[in-house]
C-alpha cells in the first residue's frame, strides 16, 4: 500500500473520491467495535481467551512487519522479544517488588534495548545468515532463562503474584489491556509509515545500496528498526507474563510463536497498516480449531505448514494487499494507463544550488584504484581527475571497468587498492550515505527506482545528512515535496507523480533518477548511460538539461556509449581500456586516436553511422 | 493475412489501460522495428505476445493459431521466444549451458536438441569457440550473442527483441544487429523494439510508430524515417536533418 501525498492531485491516475476505501474503513471500524464490546456482551471466557492470543500474535506480527515487512530483513526471533519483556517483569516483580504497571513499559524498553544491541551486531550480515541469528539469539536467550537460576529459577520458572483486581471480572482487564497494546501497536505501524523513518526503511527493503546511495544512513535505521520492532512485543511479553502467571524458558522462548507472527503477517499482507491484526486473529482462530479437533496431537503443525504453502500458492501478497489490487484493477478498469501520459518536457527552472565554473579545481580525483574479481583486474590501477565545472565523459568498451569505477567512487563496493577524493576529502572508507552527503550524486546504468514508492516518495526519499529528528519527520511534506515537483517538472515526469515508480517505463524510471539525484543537490553528478533506453528526441531534451544545470555550476562525470551525444556534451573524454585509462582530451581528438577506435569505436567507425541522436 | 497480428489489444498492469486497442501486424520472415516515446508502451506489446500479460479486450495471434490467452510456456509452443531487455544470462553457467537453457522444451529429444545446438554454433561463433568459458566473463555484446543463440535453439518462428542495443558499445552495436540480421537471414521473423532509431529502423523492412498505447503510423522503416512529423516528434531533430542529408541509403 502506497500513500499518496495528501494533497489531492489532479492527475488522472488519482481518483479523487473511492467507495471502496470507505467501506475498508468502515469494516475496520466495525470489526473495532465488535472486539471493543465483545466482553460487554458475553462472558464467554473461552472466547475471551482466544481473542487474547490472538491480540497477542497481533502484537508480534505488527513487530515482525516492522523490520520484515517495512524493513526486508526476516527474522525468526520474535518470541525472544516476548519472552525478555515477560521475564523483565517477572524478575522485577518477584524479586525487586516493583509495582506491576511500572515493569510493563520497562519490559518494552529492555526488549528494545537488546534488539538494538543484538541489531547493531548483525545488521552486517543479510538474507539467510540474518534469518539463522535471529533463531539462535532466541535459543540462547531460552538457555541464559534456563541457566541463570538466581534470577530466573531455571527450569522451575517464576510464579507471577495473582492480579489485585475483583476476580469475578476474570480475564476482562487483560482482555483489554492487549487490545490496547494491538492498537498502539497497530498506530505505531501507521505511524511510521508516514515518517522519513519508515520511508528509509522501505527504500532499505527495495534496494539497500540504492538506500545508502541516496544519503540514508542505513545503518541507524536498520537498528532503529529493530528495536521498534521489539519494543511493544517486549510491552506484551510483561502482560503475557501476569495473564499466564507462571514464565518458564520453553513457554516462553517459543520458536512456534515467532512462526505464527511469520504466518500472520504473510497471511495478513506484508508491510501493511492492518494485515498484521487480520492475519494475527486468523491464526489465533486457525490454531484453536486445530486444537480442538486434533489437539494433543502434533497435527495442528501440518496443518500450518499445510497453510503456510496454501499462502504462498494462492494468497503471495496476502489478504489486505490482494484485496487492494482487485478493487484497483476494477477501478482503473476503463481508465486510460500511464501510456497516455506523455513526458512533458518544458522549460522549467531547476531548484539546484549555483557553483563557480570553471574554477580549474579537481573536484574529484581517483588516484591508483585498483579492483579485482577473482582473477580478473576489473579496475587496473585508474587515475584520472574531474575538474570542477567541467562535463566529463568517461568512454570504454563493454567491460572496460566504468560501471566498476563508479562503484568504487560512491562506495557501493570496497577498493582493493587505491584512493578517491572529493573536493580534496578522502572518500576511501566512507560508507555510501556519507558520501552522497558530501556531494555526491549517482545513477545506474539499469535504474534502481524504490519500484514499490510512488515517483513523489522516490524523488523525496534521499537525504543530505542524517540527523535524529529527520527519523520523525512527515515522509512527504512541506517545502520538500515543492522541490521534489520542481525537479520532476524539470525533468518532464511530474504529471507520473503519483504513479508507482516500478509501473513506469525504462526511460521514464531514468528520468525519475534523475530527478531522484538532484533532490541531493550534489556537487558532482555522476550519470550512468544517461541515454540508454531514451527516445532520440527525449535524449537532445535531456543534453540541454544537463547543459543547463552544468551552466548552474554542477559537474559531471557521465558514462555514455552514444557517441554524438558524448562528443556534443563532454569536454573532456577520457577513455577507459582493460580498467586503466588509455586517453584523455577532447572529443574531437579522442575520435582520431588510433587506440581509442582500435579498443572502443571499432574500424571505419564514423560518427553518422552509430549515430543515434 | 499476416503472421503475428494484434487486434483491438487493451492491456495493463493494474493501473489502468497501457494498451488501448493497439491493431499491429508483422510480416513474415521480416524484421519489424518498434519506436516510439518513452512509455508508449513498446515493451507492452512484447509482454502481450509473449503472454507475460494478459489482454483485457482484444485478440493477438500467429499464423492460424489465437494466443490471446496463452500462457509463456504455450506461447513458446507456438513458436515464439523473446529475448529480455537486460541480464538475461546466467553468469555461473557456461556458454553452452546458457544456450542449451533455450533448449528446456526439447529435453526429452536429446538427438534433436543436439542437432539444434550444433546448427546454433555453426550461427555463432563465439558459441563454437568458446563453449566452456563461465558466460559471466563475457562483455555486453558477447552476453548479447549467448541470448540470441539461446532464443534461437528451441527453432522459432518468431523472435522479440526488446532494446537489444542497450548498454553496448558501439562495437558491440554492430555485432548485435550483424547477429539480428543473421537471424532473419536464418529464416526467423524478427519483431524489435528500441530506442536507437537509426540503427533498428536501418536493419528493420518496417517500422511502426507507437503513442499513447496505441499505433501512430506503420509502414516501410524508409517512410516512417522520412515521414517529417514523426521524424521531428520521435526521431529527433537532428537524425531527421541527416537522413535528408544522405537520402540514398537503403532501409533493410
Amino acid at each position: 500500500m502506497t500513500v499518496g501525498a495528501g494533497r489531492i492531485s489532479g492527475s488522472r491516475l488519482l481518483a479523487d473520491v473511492r467507495p471502496e476505501r470507505l467501506a475498508y474503513a468502515a469494516a475496520i471500524c466495525a470489526g473495532l467495535v465488535w472486539l471493543l464490546v465483545f466482553p460487554l456482551y458475553t462472558h464467554d471466557q473461552y472466547w475471551q481467551s482466544v481473542l487474547i492470543f490472538g491480540f497477542v500474535f497481533a502484537v508480534m506480527a505488527g513487530g515482525w512487519n516492522i523490520i520484515s515487512g517495512y524493513c526486508g530483513y526476516i527474522s525468526l526471533g520474535q518470541s525472544a522479544f516476548l519472552g525478555l519483556g515477560a521475564y523483565t517483569t517477572g524478575i522485577l516483580t518477584v524479586r525487586y517488588h516493583f509495582e506491576a504497571w511500572t515493569t510493563i513499559p520497562l519490559a518494552g524498553l529492555v526488549s528494545a534495548a537488546a534488539a538494538a544491541l543484538l541489531g547493531t551486531v548483525i545488521m552486517r550480515t543479510r538474507g539467510h545468515s540474518f534469518v539463522i541469528i535471529t533463531i539462535a539469539f532466541l535459543l540462547i536467550l531460552e538457555l541464559v532463562a534456563i541457566n541463570l537460576r538466581g534470577f530466573t529459577d531455571g527450569t522451575t520458572g517464576i510464579t507471577m503474584p495473582l492480579t489485585f483486581y475483583p476476580t469475578k471480572w476474570q480475564n476482562t482487564p487483560f482482555y483489554y489491556v492487549f487490545f490496547f497494546l494491538m492498537l498502539l501497536s497497530v498506530l505505531m505501524t501507521w505511524g511510521i509509515r508516514r515518517t522519513k523513518f519508515g520511508t528509509g526503511l522501505i527504500a532499505i527493503r527495495e534496494d539497500e545500496d540504492k538506500a545508502g546511495a541516496v544519503g540514508i544512513n542505513t545503518a541507524v535505521y536498520k537498528v532503529l528498526g529493530f528495536a521498534a520492532s521489539a519494543v511493544l512485543v517486549g510491552a506484551t511479553g510483561g502482560v503475557y507474563g501476569y495473564f499466564l502467571t507462571f514464565i518458564d524458558p520453553t513457554g516462553m522462548f517459543n520458536i512456534l510463536y515467532s512462526v505464527f507472527a511469520v504466518l500472520a503477517v504473510l497471511l495478513g499482507g506484508r508491510a501493511t497498516i492492518w494485515g498484521p491484526v487480520i492475519g494475527g486473529l486468523l491464526i489465533e482462530l486457525l490454531r484453536e480449531e486445530a486444537n480442538v479437533h486434533f489437539g494433543g496431537s502434533s497435527l495442528d503443525i501440518v496443518i500450518f505448514g499445510g497453510l503456510m504453502a496454501a499462502v504462498v500458492l494462492f494468497l503471495p501478497q496476502g489478504v489486505v494487499p490482494t484485496v487492494s489490487a482487485w478493487l484497483q484493477r476494477r477501478r482503473t478498469r476503463h481508465i486510460p494507463g500511464v501510456s497516455e501520459l506523455a513526458i512533458d518536457l518544458r522549460a522549467a527552472g531547476v531548484p539546484v544550488s549555483t557553483g563557480p565554473r570553471g574554477s580549474d579545481r579537481r573536484l574529484l580525483e581517483v588516484d591508483g584504484l585498483e579492483k579485482r574479481f577473482g582473477g580478473v583486474r576489473a579496475v587496473d590501477g585508474l587515475s584520472f581527475h574531474v575538474r570542477e565545472g567541467t562535463i566529463t565523459g568517461l568512454i570504454g568498451p563493454n567491460g572496460s571497468g566504468k560501471t566498476t569505477a563508479f562503484n568504487l567512487i560512491d562506495g557501493m563496493m570496497k577498493p582493493d587498492g587505491g584512493e578517491v577524493r572529493l573536493d580534496g576529502r578522502r572518500l576511501t572508507g566512507r560508507p555510501t550515505w556519507e558520501r552522497a552527503h558530501l556531494g555526491l550524486g549517482r545513477t545506474f546504468q539499469i535504474t534502481r527506482l524504490f519500484r514499490r514508492m510512488t515517483v513523489l516518495e522516490n524523488v523525496v526519499a534521499p537525504l543530505r545528512a542524517f540527523k535524529w529528528s529527520q527519523l520523525a519527520a512527515g515522509a512527504v511534506a512541506g517545502h520538500e515535496v515543492r522541490r521534489a515537483e520542481e525537479l520532476l517538472e524539470f525533468v518532464g515526469m511530474l504529471r507520473f507523480r503519483d504513479t508507482e515508480a516500478g509501473a513506469l517505463s525504462y526511460g521514464q524510471q531514468k528520468l525519475v533518477e534523475l530527478a531522484q539525484i538532484l533532490m541531493l543537490d550534489p556537487k558532482l553528478i555522476m550519470l550512468d548511460e544517461p541515454a540508454g533506453g531514451i527516445n532520440p528526441t527525449l535524449i537532445e531534451r535531456l543534453a540541454e538539461k544537463i547543459r543547463e544545470l552544468n551552466a548552474m555550476g554542477k559537474t559531471f562525470l557521465i558514462v555514455e556509449h552514444n557517441m554524438p551525444l558524448v562528443a556534443e556534451l563532454c569536454d573532456p573524454v577520457i577513455v577507459l581500456a582493460r580498467g586503466k585509462t588509455i586517453a584523455a582530451g577532447p572529443a574531437a581528438e579522442i575520435q582520431a586516436d588510433p587506440e581509442v577506435l582500435d579498443a572502443y569505436l571499432g574500424e571505419g567507425w564514423t560518427a553518422d553511422e552509430m549515430a543515434n541522436v | 493475412m499476416s503472421f503475428l497480428c494484434l487486434r483491438g489489444v487493451v492491456c495493463g498492469y493494474g493501473g489502468g489501460d497501457v494498451l488501448q486497442g493497439l491493431d499491429l501486424d508483422v510480416e513474415q520472415g521480416a524484421i519489424t522495428c518498434i519506436v516510439g516515446p518513452n512509455g508508449a508502451g513498446k515493451s507492452t506489446v512484447l509482454r502481450t505476445v509473449s503472454g507475460l500479460l494478459r489482454p483485457r479486450l482484444g485478440t493477438v495471434r500467429i499464423g492460424d493459431a489465437d494466443i490471446t490467452r496463452a500462457r509463456p510456456n504455450e506461447v513458446l509452443r507456438h513458436g515464439i521466444v523473446q529475448v529480455p531487455q537486460s541480464n538475461g544470462i546466467f553468469p555461473h553457467m557456461t556458454i553452452r549451458e546458457n544456450v542449451l537453457m533455450g533448449g528446456y522444451p526439447l529435453r526429452r529429444d536429446r538427438a534433436l536438441l543436439r542437432r539444434r545446438y550444433d546448427e546454433v554454433a555453426e550461427l555463432f561463433p563465439l558459441v563454437r569457440e568458446r563453449a566452456g568459458e563461465r558466460a559471466g566473463n563475457l562483455s555486453g555484446g558477447q552476453r548479447r550473442q549467448v541470448e540470441f543463440a539461446r532464443s534461437l535453439i528451441s527453432d522459432p518462428r518468431l523472435v522479440l527483441l526488446d532494446e537489444p542495443s542497450l548498454g553496448l558499445d558501439p562495437k558491440a552495436l554492430k555485432l548485435v544487429f550483424d547477429n539480428v540480421k543473421l537471424m532473419n537471414e536464418a529464416g526467423k521473423t524478427i519483431l524489435i523494439v528500441e530506442q536507437n532509431v537509426r540503427i533498428g529502423l536501418g536493419v528493420a523492412s518496417f517500422g511502426v510508430v507507437m503513442e499513447s498505447g496505441k499505433v501512430r503510423l506503420a509502414g516501410r522503416s524508409r517512410e516512417v524515417l522520412d515521414h517529417p512529423e514523426i521524424a521531428d516528434l520521435y526521431l529527433g531533430g537532428s537524425a531527421r536533418r541527416r537522413a535528408q542529408a544522405t537520402p540514398a541509403r537503403e532501409a533493410g
